[in-house]
This record gives C-alpha cells, sequence and structure tokens, in this order.
C-alpha cells in the first residue's frame, strides 16, 4: 500500500498517479490539511502492541499496511470550522500535529522524501550548504549574517557583483500588497540601508557568472539533470522563479558521473530518498553549487525538458512497497527498521538501474 | 560647528523624515524645495530614486560644498524593516495581468500583442482571451507537427507582409527576436490554433443542431449612416425585392451600403431572424444607425462551410462563458 500525503489540487501527484495505477499499486491519497475535521485517526495500544487506522472519510487504512508514503505538499492540520475560538483552534492544531507525527514514526514505511523533521533539517541551507562543501561540491564564498558590518566587506570582496537571498522563503507585505525577496542583485544604493541587516539574517554570495542554471532532481539513486538557460530573459536571468517562459530555455542536461554520484549522496547524507539541487554551470565549465530543496518542484523538468521524473517516483514507491514486504517476511531476526530501510533503497537503485540500462 | 557642518545636519534631518512612497514623491520634493529656499548657499538638490516594482522610493540630497565641488547625503532612518524587505518587489512586478493559473509577465505580453488579430475586440480583452487558452493548453507540450508550424508561420508572415527571408529576418532584428525565439512563438501560435480548432470541431455540431436557423444562409441589404439619412433611406428598402437595388444608388451619399450573403448568426443582430421583405431598423449602430432588408434565406444545411462556421460561434461562446468565470487581476491597473 502506498500512501500519499498533498494537497488534493496537488498537479504533481496527478501526474504520478497515473504511472501508478499502471503499475498495478495500491495508492491512498490523503491530505493531512483533512484532520481533524474530517479525518479521524486512532493509534491503540494494547497486549504489547499497538494498531493504527485512518479513517480518510471515503476508506478506512491500517497504517501497518502502507510501505511507501510520499509525503509531497500537505497542509497543516486544521480543525473544523464550528472549533471558532482561537486558542481552542491553535490547541487542536497541535494536538493534531503530535499524533499525525507519532504514527508516521510508527508506520512500517520508506518515505518519499523523508518524514517530516527530517525534510526541515535538511532544507536549512546552512545544514545542506555545510553538507555539499564537505562532500566535495563547489561552493560560492557565502555568508549568512545579520551584521551590518559584513555587508561592504562581501560587497568588495565580490567585486560590486554581490547578490542577497533570504534565509528561508515566507510570505510577507509591504504597505498590504504581497512582496517577494527574489535574489537581489547589490548595487551601491543597496548599501546605504546597511544597518536593516540588524534585524534579519540574509545571504551574502558573490554573483556567480552563469552558462546556464541547472535544476537535478534525485530520486533514490537516479538523477535527472534540467539546464534552465535564462540568460534571454531581462525578467529571470538572475532568478529563474521569475518563470519566463518565452525566453527561457530549458533542456535535458549530462553531468559528469562523479557529479552525479555526489548528488545522490548528498541527498541520501541529509537523510533524504528525493532532492532538487540547484546549480549553476559556469561559463569556464564549473559546476557551482547552491542549495537544496527536500521537496522541490520537479514537474516542470519533466514538461520542459522530457524528463521522466514522475516514472522514477513511480517506480520508486512501488519498489519500496514491494520490497518491504519481501523483507517483512525474511527479517525475522533482525532489526525491522535498519533492514527495511537498506532493502528498499537496493529494490529502488536496482529497478532504476534496470530502466537507465545499466549493469 | 561650521555652518557647512550645520547644512549637512539639517539636511540629514530632512532625508530622515522624508516619505519614501511613491506616492508621496511630490510632497518629499516640497518640503525638499522649501529646505533649499532656506539654505541657498548650498544649491540642494533632491534626487528621487524610484525602484521598479515596488513603492519604495529613496532620496539623495546634492549639496554643493562651501570650497567646489558636490557632496550627495543619503541617509535613512532606522523604521525597523529588515534590509531583504526594504529592497523586496511586488510579487507581480514585471507581470501584466494573471487569468486563473497564467501569469503574463510584460514582456510575454509584448510577444503576445504582436499576434492579436485586432478585431471587434479590444487587446485588454484579446489578451485575457489568449491567457484562457493558454490555461486550456498549460499541460500540452508535445511537439508541434511540422505542417501546423508552417500554416501558423505563414499566416503570421502574411499578416505583417513578410513575404520572403530577408524581410523576416529584418523584422526579427527590429523585434529583437533570434529565429529560435521566433520559432518557440511560432509554436506557441501554432499550439494556441491547434486547440482552437479542436474546440471548434468539437462544440460545432452541437451548436448547429441547437440553433439551425443562426446558419441560414442570408441575402441582405443594409445601410448604415447618420440617423437622419438612414430614417430617409428606409422607404426605399421596402422596394428593394421589387426593383432590384437600382433604388440605393440614389441613397444619401452619406450613407454605406453593404449587400451580401452571410450566416444569419453573422449578420448585424436586427437582421439576423427578419422575415425576407421585411425592413428592419433603424437602430443605433456603431455611432450611427443601422436598417436593413432581408433578400432571401435558405435553411441551415450540414456541410463543412456551415460546420466551420457552427464552430467559430460556439468557440467564441465557450471563451465568453470561460471569460465570466475567470478570475482575472490586472496588476498595472
Amino acid at each position: 500500500m502506498i500512501l500519499i500525503l498533498s494537497d488534493r489540487r496537488d498537479d504533481a501527484v496527478e501526474l504520478v498517479l497515473p504511472k501508478l495505477e499502471r503499475r498495478g499499486a495500491r495508492v491512498t491519497w490523503w491530505d493531512p490539511g483533512d484532520f481533524p475535521a474530517r479525518g479521524r485517526l486512532t493509534a491503540a495500544f494494547a497486549g504489547g502492541g499497538h494498531r493504527i487506522v485512518l479513517d480518510t472519510g471515503a476508506e478506512r487504512l491500517d497504517l501497518s499496511e502502507v510501505r511507501a508514503v510520499w509525503r509531497r505538499r500537505p497542509n497543516a492540520p486544521a480543525p473544523g470550522e464550528s472549533v471558532t475560538e482561537p486558542s481552542h483552534r491553535r490547541h487542536a492544531i497541535w494536538q493534531a500535529e503530535f499524533l499525525l507525527d507519532g504514527v508516521w514514526e510508527l508506520a512500517p514505511a520508506r518515505w518519499l522524501p523523508s518524514r517530516r523533521d527530517v525534510e526541515r533539517r535538511a532544507h536549512n541551507k546552512i545544514i545542506h550548504m555545510a553538507q555539499a562543501a564537505a562532500l566535495g561540491f563547489r561552493v560560492p564564498e557565502t555568508v549568512y549574517t545579520n551584521d551590518p558590518a559584513e555587508l561592504v566587506p562581501a560587497y568588495e570582496r565580490a567585486g560590486g557583483d554581490l547578490i542577497a537571498k533570504q534565509i528561508n522563503s515566507d510570505e510577507f507585505t509591504v504597505d498590504g500588497a504581497d512582496h517577494r525577496a527574489y535574489t537581489t542583485v547589490l548595487n551601491r544604493r543597496h548599501l546605504t540601508s546597511r544597518h536593516r541587516l540588524q534585524h534579519e539574517p540574509v545571504i551574502l554570495q558573490p554573483y556567480v557568472p552563469k552558462a546556464v542554471e541547472l535544476r537535478v532532481i534525485v530520486v533514490g539513486e537516479r538523477v535527472f539533470a534540467a539546464e534552465i538557460d535564462a540568460r534571454a530573459s531581462r525578467t529571470a536571468r538572475d532568478d529563474w522563479r521569475h518563470y519566463d517562459d518565452d525566453r527561457v530555455r530549458y533542456a535535458a542536461h549530462r553531468l559528469p558521473d562523479a557529479l552525479e554520484r555526489a548528488c545522490v549522496e548528498l541527498t541520501a547524507s541529509l537523510g533524504l530518498t528525493y532532492g532538487a539541487i540547484d546549480l549553476i554551470l559556469t561559463p569556464d565549465g564549473e559546476y557551482t553549487f547552491l542549495e537544496i530543496n527536500p521537496n522541490g518542484a520537479w514537474g516542470f523538468v519533466e514538461q520542459r525538458a522530457g524528463l521522466p521524473v514522475s516514472e522514477a517516483i513511480a517506480d520508486w514507491l512501488v519498489a519500496a512497497d514491494r520490497a518491504v514486504d519481501r523483507a517483512a517476511d525474511n527479517a525475522v531476526d533482525r532489526t525491522a527498521g535498519d533492514a527495511l530501510d537498506r532493502t528498499a533503497d537496493h529494490a529502488a537503485g536496482d529497478l532504476a538501474d534496470e530502466k537507465d540500462g545499466r549493469s | 560647528m561650521s555652518d557647512f557642518g550645520t547644512v549637512l545636519e539639517s539636511g540629514t534631518r530632512l532625508l530622515r523624515g522624508l516619505p519614501r512612497r511613491r506616492a508621496h514623491v511630490a510632497q518629499a520634493r516640497r518640503e525638499a524645495a522649501a529646505w533649499a529656499a532656506g539654505h541657498p548657499g548650498v544649491q540642494a538638490q533632491l534626487v528621487v530614486d524610484e525602484r521598479p516594482g515596488t513603492p519604495v522610493v529613496d532620496f539623495d540630497l546634492l549639496l554643493e560644498h562651501p570650497e567646489g565641488g558636490t557632496v550627495a547625503l543619503t541617509a535613512q532612518a532606522d523604521d525597523g524593516v529588515p534590509w531583504l524587505i526594504d529592497h523586496s518587489t511586488h510579487w507581480a512586478a514585471g507581470q501584466l495581468v494573471t487569468v486563473d493559473e497564467v501569469h503574463l509577465s510584460v514582456a510575454q505580453a509584448l510577444t503576445m500583442i504582436r499576434s492579436l488579430s485586432r478585431r471587434d475586440t479590444t487587446p485588454h480583452d484579446e489578451i485575457v482571451d489568449q491567457c484562457l487558452i493558454l490555461n486550456e493548453i498549460a499541460a500540452d507540450d508535445g511537439p508541434v507537427p511540422g505542417e501546423e508550424l508552417q500554416a501558423a508561420a505563414d499566416e503570421f508572415r502574411r499578416g505583417r507582409g513578410l513575404h520572403d527571408r530577408a524581410s523576416t529576418l529584418a523584422w526579427l532584428a527590429e523585434m529583437g527576436m533570434t529565429p529560435e525565439q521566433f520559432e518557440d512563438y511560432i509554436g506557441g501560435i501554432a499550439r494556441r490554433r491547434s486547440f482552437r480548432r479542436r474546440k471548434e470541431a468539437e462544440l460545432g455540431p452541437a451548436r448547429l443542431a441547437a440553433r439551425p436557423g443562426d446558419f441560414d444562409r442570408v441575402r441582405a441589404v443594409w445601410i448604415t449612416g447618420p440617423e437622419r439619412a438612414v430614417t430617409g433611406a428606409v422607404a426605399e428598402l421596402a422596394v428593394l425585392g421589387d426593383k432590384g437595388t437600382a433604388a440605393l444608388a440614389e441613397l444619401d451619399g452619406e450613407i454605406e451600403t453593404v449587400i451580401a450573403e452571410r450566416f444569419a448568426v453573422d449578420l448585424p443582430a436586427v437582421l439576423a431572424d427578419a422575415a425576407p421583405g421585411a425592413v428592419a431598423g433603424p437602430v443605433p449602430h456603431g455611432g450611427g444607425f443601422l436598417a436593413g432588408v432581408v433578400l432571401d434565406r435558405t435553411a441551415a444545411r450540414q456541410d463543412e462551410r456551415t460546420l466551420a462556421a457552427a464552430g467559430r460561434a460556439a468557440f467564441t461562446e465557450w471563451l465568453a462563458g470561460r471569460r465570466r468565470e475567470a478570475t482575472v487581476e490586472w496588476h498595472w491597473s
């Protein structure tokens, strides 16, 4: 049994579902945002064991049967509309989150990309940048700081080509209108308000010249690299998230083997089975690491660059599902968690190798 | 403190108090002008830096140094706004309009304008219509068949008088498009054309069956012009059936006359359901008036031309329905 945790309008799930059906997988798509308002969840302990049942409203699921979980874009738990008092709502959400975290921990499943706490840790740019540097990725000279005195030296070290980014994306408004802090290319004007840095930390990096940007999708041990050439777009050339599809070119990209292996290693070392890694290929042929998004978007990699990511995700989920079943039959004298993790990894890898035609 | 030191201190105080919003620039200029009038010796000028995509503005004050040269003064108070937020942009900066799931950038809109039909509709409405179609074909990313690409390119070039390679390349250079970008651009047009044709073929038969009278072939005469002239000519229209169209030659010089065969749905509305021989109008029409008479009407038949007309009508109606349901947000209103 495969459980998909995501918003009901998630297009990425829609892309993968038909592939799972074609593989004969049993799938439940549930949004934790429906809990506790509509979903019912019970974890019952008795006789030295436990039983966890999820009633989605459409079906009842014994979580001991779930072998693979795809944690895509689930909404946060939300109580029913009749719970109106704000402190009651907060209380209900708090209780619901604890129950969810607990039962997910107990479900004997492989997770894509990971359980919530692992994803949250891996998402932290400081943590994953340190890990990438340790694994040998070329990382730009980067400063995370809220010290106003750091701004001018960073600007000078970068020869005046300095960019600023936020450490984590979040919503905010200016004069009541939603604003975004995209990658900002600094000019001298930005230095004149350096005191504002004290209010929140930012990322300062030299502008890395680019031949193309790359989004590398890792699914288990499979790697898909899409190049994004935004040089022709005034809107998107400094930050492709401005999306200017008429002028931005997407294409499949072949990474050097060692870099491809490093991407898999980085993803795994952060406890993830999926990762979206952003790199820059400089005009002199160097690959520079920017960041890894543990649940980053891949739809455009499939649709614009023609790379079969949804097939790979379906393969991984089905392989994990079946491998855990096989392992559960055999692993009577081993610690279940470790053994299942290893078996599922190998099964997913084997399947990927078959599809890639590798021995 | 020297006189100039005092001026600097005062200028700093001025800058720290100016309202840093685009909407209040005029007020800031007035305050700076008053300050400059009070300090005539330094030839003060306010420089306003209006950043794109945000209501936030920056100011500098240029002053003449007593020993010659310019001093540029800038100052920002600590208002508690974090640095990246102060330098952020509106979420839709660089975008023209959002129609449902489609965000159309200014650059995309400028490109799109080159392919608008400019018929019977405003550019605003046509851009929204194109976005609605983009919503429909968002998931359609397969290759465009070569013949469809060629047909779209031929039509586009014909429409702009680009009859040979040299004129096309000159046009591309003028527009700042590379041949690759042009190919992508034409690919987009071909996709939209292809969707439209599919939808017309899908909807046409049902549209024809639902109201076949709309696709009667109707031969009619109608006149347009100032109210007085059209009203005066109605009597001539009444006798057209008996005397041919000769009477039209005698009409007021301000009147424009059309003799045509059309599908009923494509006629001026007042004539669409009119019986042969009955004069319709005068009715207000495009700033003037219109009157007309149906000469003869042939019932609709299910041939290729009629189905194509039914498809076009059905598509227009489908698009109007989508437009009514769509969420449209213009970002530069």
